[in-house]
């Protein structure tokens, strides 16, 4: 770096600037910010106040064909508010959310600490089978999973069936809500174990040894070295995986979807992603399809507010 | 495959073409006067049923006609109702002419999305076309869709197992449905039928003179709870648990897989399916196919399958569910006139007994003799004779798009109190069909 | 695990000594318990990649041998007739060709333009600078299952329906306020020290930049990169939409189109895997590619968060 020999003036700029810290006063933020609030502005400006707008629309197939849509305030809010079977998807959405995304933190960690107690051969293998589940497309993740839970010649019941006394040969997995919520949980916590894992045990990396050592020596439980040194250390961590956990576990569509397609599309099958669709592309209802994505916007604003607070307040400290 | 092939290459190059015409040929559009010389056009048909041959006939004769080039472009079904939302609005991009699921069609000619085509009917086939086709495809007395072939269904029976258990083919539909549950062992449907297909259910509603919804004054209501209505839906859910093991869930089954015999077990899942006519060519007994050993090739063997439409309720045809597509131009598209010249082709004599030849009901029926004189022809066309559509209401694709009634039948399968999901269901779904 | 010493490390390593000076090596853990977290590990590990290797076993399989209620665990007589299958009408070149344009240029400009402004809220301090990262939080909280009319008007009013272009543009507007979320965390854990410093020895900000920061960030760059590159590969739905010919799709519609097609006679489930592996294989060398400093990229930008 010190290759390179700045002329005097330019030097003397730069003393200029190193003392009187004048960041402030240059545009220089705002020109870096200039591209993504552009690209935001148009790939989601646009669609997030075309959708609050229809959100107060009555706006169905025949204004998607041109006939003016007439504003109705709150109806369609109104009319969700009252509407069971939404209050049915947003219950089961949050119960979902909860269970898949405690879940995947659990098994996360657990891998997280498995890899730093074994050898460096036995943590590739596992790193590795990890990424490959990691890597692998959703729609062709949930194919093969569709398969492996298929009714008939699906690899799972075959084994369960296998075992004695368990009468599991053509156990319709997707028949019925709750083993067909189990299923999907199991493939989201499939799918989003490698990035908690590796997350988490990247922070774990970051835990001296020595420290660890040092503790044990002067008597401290496994118990209390995992609460005291190693909690404290990727508590950051654990905070913005579960939080990414939860947002993306709210939101699930394509997992849902899918499976839908290979078991049933009725509504006690719905999540918030998959009802939202049925408004909108299905019934043709874009006022309420609307209605319900603000509604979720909300809504998981509420669930990472302690989050997104800690975050600003943290920003204004620094 | 190959026909993925062949459009994707015609597409590339249509698209090439369509490009540098757009710019320069600013047709204004409408039935004004305009011609058909040289427009480049864009037709959308749902899934694969359309066979190659017809596809490549299609082309030529337009290509023949108009000078113009035909793309065709193939929409998968469950996908297509977003996309047709999105495109046919929008002039730039409208496909010009779609093929549309039959029961789809009074929504979206009741928003206007299709050219009046009133004026082209008595030339395209007018009476002889599939009247009840026609009727959805219409808004006050003019018509916008019209009928591009029909499937209605019928069922496939194993002749040894019936034989066997001393059953022969039913004539009233109480009948059928007492052997079909005669014939359910603990590994074998007698009637393989998923509990939310509703497609199928509705037969039993519609035999027993019951209907999906009628017109109250100028508003659709539905009619699950009617008295009809209420019977056959009755009759299906005992039919139901009785004969068929799918599960609740399964709608739109793939049954003629459960009627060959199992490699595994050398014995079928099911005695009796009702299917798609076209489902006849997987239906035999399996072997490898000589060509590719690692592939099975069904043989139709008239000692083991047999036929038969399923039976009313006094005898006869039951009304079953009139499967099929409609076709349409669309309202935005700025090629009005080869559209309309599209139409021609599709309606003409060669075309009609080309999709009689290939297993498709032409929609005018003066080619119904095309699709031969065997079983499966004879089973089609009277099937189709006594079958019946949903309901013509704005709000219909709504309802399937909602998936209310693979919902409703699906409760009902599974054991759900009739009556109380009947006045449920009839809520929900004269909520969406106005 | 790669061990790229950022500054940030080092600085977490000597804090995390809290005093207590670092004593002699002490004994491991029993061997005894290791051999038993070794095993636990390799299950885990095989049932992890259960899925994957189904998925290649069966595409490995012809359909016959799948038809069977009987699993066949490994493909003894398997071939690759359903990968010449799948492969044959060479529809899935052309939608690979369009799943990395549309992916590739989506990446790029989602980690330029994350980047920069990256910099610009852990740099600078300005007026509007939280009403920026609210709204970026905040923005990508919508579900995106509604938008897709808004995103077709859009689109097709420019003219950009059918195209790479536009399908591009509304997924970077999708993957950059995520991407500058985590970038954040990666710029901020530089310490704004070293730039200053190479600074005094003459480099103008800009070279400082580019010369200091930048390399430290490169793992950083890489995690992003990876998260945008699976977004962007995944999606589908707005794909539908946007990409309206048969000719113009991407992978995951045509994977879905391939298996749907499959339903409508009798799934076939040797091709439908075989197609499955095939959209998954260049995600795999993707990922085998970027594996070292993806790993390194998430330590080091692990604990900022």
């Amino acid at each position: 770096m010190s290759s390179t020999v700045a002329t005097a003036p330019e030097k003397a700029a730069q003393k200029d600037r190193q003392v009187a810290k004048p960041r402030r006063r240059l545009p220089t933020p705002y020109l870096l910010l200039i591209p993504s609030v552009v690209i935001l502005l148009i790939g989601m400006g646009y669609p997030l106040i075309w959708q609050t707008i229809t959100s107060f629309q009555k706006f169905g197939l025949s204004q998607q064909f041109g006939q003016p849509a007439p504003f109705v305030g709150f109806e369609n809010y109104l009319s969700l508010a009252t509407n069971p079977d939404m209050w049915g998807v947003v219950v089961r959405s949050l119960v979902f959310m909860a269970v898949t995304a405690f879940i995947t933190l659990a098994i996360g960690l657990l891998l997280a600490v498995l890899m730093t107690a074994v050898g460096k051969v036995v943590r590739l293998t596992l790193q590795i089978s990890l990424l490959l589940a990691w890597a692998m497309p959703v729609v062709a993740a949930m194919t093969v999973w569709i398969w492996l839970f298929d009714r008939r010649r699906g690899v799972v019941n075959y084994l369960l069936d296998m075992i004695p006394g368990v009468e599991m040969n053509r156990f319709a997995w997707l028949e019925n809500p709750f083993t067909f919520f189990m299923v999907a949980c199991i493939i989201v916590v499939w799918m989003s174990v490698p990035f908690v894992a590796f997350s988490v045990y990247a922070g774990l990396t970051q835990v001296s040894d020595e420290v660890l050592e040092a503790a044990q020596l002067d008597g401290a439980s496994a118990w209390q070295r995992l609460s005291f040194i190693i909690m404290p250390m990727i508590r950051p961590v654990i905070a913005i995986v579960l939080l990414l956990q939860l947002i993306w576990d709210l939101r699930v569509f394509t997992q849902i979807t899918m499976l839908q397609d290979a078991g049933s599309r009725a509504a006690e099958f719905d999540l918030l992603g998959t009802y939202i669709y049925k408004l909108g592309a299905g019934s043709q209802d874009f006022g309420m399809a609307s209605a319900v994505s603000i509604f979720v916007l909300l809504l998981t604003v509420a669930i990472s507010w302690y989050y997104v607070r800690s975050l600003l307040k943290e920003d204004e400290q620094s | 495959m190959k026909r993925r092939y062949a459009a994707l290459a015609l597409g590339t190059a249509a698209a090439l073409v369509l490009a540098g015409c757009s710019a320069t040929t600013g047709n204004e559009g409408g039935n004004t006067g305009g011609s058909a010389e040289g427009q480049n056009i864009t037709l959308w048909l749902m899934g694969g049923d359309t066979p190659d041959a017809l596809r490549d006939y299609l082309k030529t004769e337009y290509k023949d006609a108009t000078g113009g080039t035909l793309t065709i472009e193939e929409q998968g079904w469950g996908d297509a109702l977003a996309k047709l939302t999105t495109s046919l609005p929008d002039a730039a991009n409208t496909p010009d002419v779609v093929e549309i699921g039959n029961t789809w069609s009074p929504t979206f000619t009741n928003v206007g999305a299709f050219s009046d085509v009133s004026d082209l009917v008595p030339e395209l086939g007018g009476d002889k076309l599939i009247q009840s086709f026609v009727e959805v495809g219409k808004v006050d007395g003019a018509n916008y869709a019209l009928p591009y072939y029909f499937g209605s269904r019928y069922n496939f029976y194993r002749k040894d197992i019936w034989a066997a258990a001393g059953k022969t083919v039913p004539t009233t539909l109480a009948e059928f449905d007492e052997t079909v549950k005669s014939l359910r062992t603990d590994s074998q449907s007698g009637f393989y039928i998923g509990g939310s297909d509703w497609r199928n259910a509705i037969s039993w509603i519609f035999a027993n003179g019951g209907e999906l919804a009628e017109k109250d004054g100028d508003k659709w209501v539905s009619t699950l709870s009617s008295e009809n209505s209420q019977k056959g839906i009755t009759q299906f859910a005992e039919l139901f648990a009785g004969a068929s093991l799918a599960p609740a869930t399964e709608f739109d089954s793939t049954p003629w897989v459960n009627i060959n015999n199992n490699e595994a077990t050398g014995a079928p899942e099911a005695a009796t399916i009702i299917a798609p006519g076209w489902a006849h060519w997987s239906i035999g007994d399996l072997a490898a196919d000589p060509k590719d050993a690692t592939k099975m090739v069904a043989t139709w063997n008239d000692d083991v399958f047999g036929t038969f439409v399923l039976p009313g309720v006094d005898g006869g045809a039951a009304p079953v569910f009139a499967g099929g597509s409609n076709i349409a131009i669309s309202a935005a598209s700025k090629n009005q006139e080869g559209s309309r010249e599209l139409l021609k082709i599709v309606f003409s004599p060669e075309y009609q007994t080309l999709l009689g030849e290939n297993g498709l009901g032409p929609a005018n029926l003066d080619y119904a003799s095309a699709l031969g004189d065997d079983q499966f022809a004879a089973a089609l066309i009277e099937s189709a004779a006594s079958s019946k559509l949903t309901p013509a209401a704005p709000g219909w694709a709504a309802v399937e798009g909602a998936a209310l009634l693979e919902e409703f039948f699906g409760k009902v399968s599974a054991g759900g109190d009739i009556k109380a999901l009947s006045a449920e269901y009839d809520e929900k779904i004269t909520a969406l069909l106005n | 695990m790669t061990t790229a010493t950022t500054p940030n490390q080092t600085q977490l390593l000597t804090t995390g000594q809290t005093g207590r000076a670092a004593r002699a090596r002490t004994r491991r853990p029993l061997r005894v318990s290791r051999v038993i977290y070794s095993a636990l590990a390799i299950v885990i590990a095989l049932g992890w990649v259960f899925p994957v290797y189904w998925m290649i076993n069966s595409s490995l399989l012809p359909n016959r041998t799948l038809q069977s209620f009987i699993p066949t665990f490994f493909p003894v007589n398997g071939s690759l007739n359903n990968y010449a299958n799948t492969l044959a009408d060479g529809t899935f070149f052309s939608a690979l060709g369009i799943s990395l344009s549309v992916t590739l240029i989506a990446v790029f400009f989602c980690l330029l333009f994350a980047f920069l402004a990256a910099v610009a809220i852990s740099r600078f301090r300005f007026k509007g600078r939280k009403s920026f990262v609210l709204a970026v939080l905040i923005v990508q909280m919508l579900p995106a299952e509604g938008l897709f009319i808004a995103q077709y008007k859009m689109v097709a009013s420019v003219g950009l329906l059918n195209s790479v272009i536009g399908l591009s543009v509304i997924y970077t507007a999708a993957v950059v306020p995520f991407t500058i979320w985590m970038l954040r965390g990666f710029v901020a854990g530089i310490p704004a020290d070293l730039e200053e410093a190479a600074m005094v020895d003459g480099l103008s900000r800009t070279q400082a930049f580019l010369r200091i920061t930048f390399p430290l960030l490169a793992p950083g760059l890489v995690a992003s990169g990876v998260f945008a590159f699976l977004q962007a590969w995944n999606e589908f739905t707005v794909a539908l939409v946007l990409l309206p010919a048969e000719a113009m799709q991407t992978l995951p519609l045509w994977l879905r189109g391939f298996i749907q097609a499959s339903a409508t006679r009798e799934t076939d489930w040797g091709q439908v895997m075989a197609a499955s592996t095939l959209v998954a294989v260049p995600v795999i060398i993707f990922f085998l590619i970027v594996q070292g400093r993806m790993t390194s990229g998430l330590v080091s930008g692990a604990v900022k968060g």
